[in-house]
């Protein structure tokens, strides 16, 4: 009853989600806890409500600027003041004094490179780190779909920090990738909890169609099914043209890619979770750090580079636990697109080679690299992705011997190359798997919590009228905008307005 | 064949620079590039409001829209990159009613430091105070750039008026400003504005609400913001939550650093020559520098470098035959170089010529 009250007390929540409690327990225990728990489920109160109970910091290791930028946003619109980021979007002004200031806060992100300076991470030796968190551990082994070898350091930085109580979070890993967490993080002993990746509440349905149909049928869906929904597409161009088509067909909808503006990122965004939008055609950039509760359909207009990607990206339907479909859309030839796209993710041989010419000509430090960023990137022609991995894997490298290191780096990329493919053929295995999908996916996690239910999958039986539905919300009737109006509403105070919300005392 | 509102914009901005530039200077012009050339050429032909005004241009689309300014008639070529209006073109930018240009507050040269931190600002100070008087506490700030996060904090802890009454206070100074002047059309901005109850919308949204072509809604949008600008600062005990936003912000335009090292040390009384020997650069380098500083610093005494007579010469050959090309001034000005010819251009550019 204890953490009922504590959980209301920093949450308002009356009551935990499946496995919160007993993974808050573990910690509150003084366990180090591995806890995988689905995309959806609040894996953020699991290092936050025992951060809040116990005394000192909480050290948060999170490997994507976006979404640590998203959760530290969230944290402070919950009201926690005491909350900040430490990565390279840090001008070097605000790195000194977020770093002189630092022990006034109480929940401290860090981007996984940031914890190889040595500046930072003394400072961080001279406060009592109450709890580690892990966040995204399987990025740690190279069995995940996202290792970062950057990763691999975070065992060697928890020892130096005096191997501080710990919790690694993961939505998706497989049994071989829980194996690596655990090993590189360096327990001795710990708790696991495993819970069921199955969503019961999403229904999944795999279409084998004519390319010359796929565009055809996302309309027609589109305009029969259900709203809110994400579409996701492989290319910015394919989500682009979509959105003007549905648009044309009167939906409520925008694209959503890294090539847009951040302003018309987030405005996006927002307007989606405020239900100013029904549809997302997006490329996967979009999605991580939403919430948005009511998401009753995905669709996958390309298919995903990993079962575990795909996985993430269905699993943001039906957060309110009421009926959802995910759909993937597969033409055969698509996984060609796939390969391709992997191959893209990498740096490429002559890329390598030329930027360790250029290391060799002008005599440069390995461990300096990463400072050197705007220099490298346009000089080798590197995408951002390629960039990540190249910076993560010297990051995660001693040898000083350039040489080495290079051979190195081409060995790896070869590797991670035959892996990504192997993981393509692997969601081209679930689409033309003639069994229950849902199985197939709980196989792959080695998870064996399942339930046969109506409209499971396509396989078993599905449906789909069972989802179509009237438009989420009538649209409301075109009036002329009204400037005076719209400035009206956001700054004066409407009479009618006053009881809806008093203040929280 | 109608016209496009980027290419008729495009015409006209061609037409001004004739074919005394190539179409890269233009790039630079919309880009904002810094460099003592865009600057002096944009006060030269008149351009100055245009200056970053479109950053997001590249090489590929530029060569675009001229292609297709070429291809339809509108445009001739004399080489690759230059150009000059044909009779059809000359019809276009002349027609009225076709397009007025430049929109008319329009600044990029004198506002374009202070430009978006402006709207930044401005909309996350709507966005705060909205959601202050309904109690809505859990909201995520639609632009998240520390620095304009930190001063909002700032700013509202030194207003000491009451919350409701600051949001009607910001309310009035809007409603007050955009009155100003009934040809501005409030809704491009508030279209894009976020409150406690509504999301604003994307540039392209934005566009698409008003039924305007997205380029010529693009401009539209920063002449808004120009307008009010200009409007709180020179009015500025009339709108002091507006020009509150400003603050102490530069607005007069700095000089580029090269430019700035240079006249430091022409201060110090070291000539052309030396200056290019201690800062060891070539000498035409540090003109070009002398003819930006003529341009910006308007007490800049010119007599050092061109004698009053010959100031005279060159601002009656230009006025009697609108030649603009230095080549063309040179002919009849035979005396004059081309360093003097450029200085007195660019004291005399930004102003009438009769």
């Amino acid at each position: 009853m204890e953490l009922e009250k504590a959980l209301y007390h920093y949450f308002q929540f009356t009551s935990f989600r499946q496995g919160q409690k007993e993974v808050v327990e573990s910690i509150l225990r003084g366990q180090n806890t591995l806890a995988m728990l689905p995309t959806g489920t609040g894996k953020s109160l699991c290092y936050q409500l025992p951060g809040y109970l116990l005394e000192g910091k909480v050290l948060i290791v999170s490997p994507l600027l976006s979404l640590m930028q998203d959760q530290v946003e969230q944290m402070k619109s919950m009201g926690e003041k005491r909350v900040i980021a430490i990565n390279s979007f840090l001008s070097p002004a605000e790195k000194r004094k977020a770093l002189s200031n630092l022990s006034s806060y109480k929940f401290i992100f860090v981007s996984p490179e940031m914890l190889g300076v040595d500046i930072i991470l003394n400072k961080l030796r001279e406060m009592t780190i109450a709890l580690f968190v892990v966040d995204e551990a399987h990025c740690i082994s190279q069995w995940g779909y996202d290792f970062r070898p950057d990763y691999l350091k975070i065992g060697e930085v928890r020892e130096k920090l005096g191997a501080p109580l710990t919790i690694a979070l993961t939505a998706t890993a497989t049994k071989e990738v829980r194996e690596d967490i655990v090993k590189y993080l360096q327990f001795r002993s710990w708790e696991e909890f495993v819970f069921s990746v199955d969503r019961p509440e999403i229904s999944i349905g795999i279409e084998i169609l004519g390319h010359k149909e796929k565009q055809q049928k996302t309309l027609e869906l589109v305009q029969k099914i259900k709203g809110p929904g994400i579409i996701y597409f492989s290319s910015k161009k394919l989500a682009e043209s979509m959105a003007a088509k549905l648009r044309d067909q009167g939906e409520r909808v925008m694209a959503y890619h890294g090539g847009l503006d951040t302003e018309s990122r987030t405005l996006i965004q927002q307007q989606f979770i405020h239900n100013q939008l029904d549809i997302v055609c997006a490329t996967s950039a979009f999605g991580m750090g939403i919430n948005k509760d009511n998401v009753r359909f995905i669709l996958h207009y390309h298919m995903p580079l990993q079962l575990e990607a795909y996985l993430q990206e269905i699993g943001r339907a039906g957060r309110d636990g009421k009926e959802s479909i995910a759909i993937l859309f597969y033409s055969p030839g698509d996984e060609q697109l796939s390969l391709q796209l992997t191959e893209g993710e990498l740096p490429e041989k002559e890329q390598i080679h030329h930027l360790f010419m250029l290391i060799q000509q002008q005599n440069l430090k390995l461990e300096n690299i990463h400072l050197e960023s705007e220099r490298f990137i346009p000089a080798c022609g590197f995408s951002e992705t390629q960039w990540r991995v190249v910076e993560s894997f010297l990051a995660s490298m001693q040898n000083e011997n350039v040489q080495e290191v290079r051979d190195q780096l081409l060995n790896y990329v070869t590797k991670r190359i035959r892996l990504k493919q192997q993981k393509v053929y692997r969601v081209l295995d679930y689409i033309q798997h003639s069994g229950c999908k849902r199985e197939y996916i709980l196989d792959y996690f080695d998870d064996q919590g399942s339930s046969a239910k109506k409209n499971c999958c396509s396989s078993c039986g599905l449906a789909l009228e069972d989802f179509y539905g009237s438009k989420a919300e009538e649209m409301e009737p075109n009036l002329r905008y009204n400037w005076k109006k719209d400035l009206a509403s956001m700054l004066i105070k409407q009479v009618g307005d006053l009881h809806e919300k008093r203040p929280i005392s | 064949m109608t016209i496009s509102f980027k290419e008729a914009v495009f015409l006209y901005c061609m037409k001004q620079i004739q074919n005394e530039r190539s179409i890269y200077s233009l790039y630079h012009l919309f880009q904002g590039k810094k460099s003592s050339q865009t600057i002096q050429d944009a006060h030269l032909f008149r351009l100055d409001p245009f200056f970053q005004s479109y950053p997001q241009i590249t090489r590929e689309e530029m060569d675009h829209i001229i292609g297709v300014l070429h291809v339809n008639g509108y445009l001739h070529s004399i080489s690759s990159e230059y150009y000059y209006l044909t009779e059809k073109g000359e019809k276009i930018v002349q027609s009225q009613n076709l397009i007025s240009l430049p929109p008319k507050y329009l600044q990029g040269w004198k506002y374009h430091q202070i430009t978006s931190v402006f709207w930044e600002r401005l909309s996350l100070l709507v966005q705060v105070y909205s959601n202050l008087i309904y109690q809505n506490k859990g909201f995520i700030p639609i632009h998240n750039k520390p620095e304009n996060l930190a001063w909002i904090k700032n700013y509202i802890k030194m207003q000491t008026g009451k919350r409701f009454e600051l949001a009607n206070d910001l309310y009035t100074e809007l409603i007050n400003c955009f009155q100003q002047d009934e040809n501005i059309d409030p809704a491009v901005l508030t279209l894009r504005l976020t409150g406690h109850n509504k999301i604003g919308l994307t540039e392209g949204q934005a566009a698409e609400q008003l039924q305007m072509d997205s380029f010529h809604y693009h401009l539209e949008f920063l002449n808004i913001l120009h307008y009010m600008i200009y409007i709180s600062t020179n009015q500025y005990s009339k709108f002091p939550l507006l020009s509150g936003i400003i603050g102490n912000k530069p607005q007069t335009v700095p000089l580029t650093l090269s430019t700035e090292k240079t006249l430091r040390l022409l201060e110090k009384g070291f000539n052309t020559n030396e200056i290019a020997r201690i800062r060891k650069l070539k000498e035409s380098t540090i003109e070009d520098h002398i003819v930006e500083i003529a341009l910006q610093v308007n007490d800049f005494d010119l007599r050092k470098y061109v004698s009053f007579e010959m100031e005279q010469r060159i601002l009656t050959v230009t006025r009697e035959t609108s030649a603009k090309k230095l080549s063309q001034i040179r002919e009849k000005v035979p005396e004059a170089n081309y360093f003097e010819i450029r200085l007195v251009l660019a004291r005399n550019g930004g102003r009438p010529w009769n």
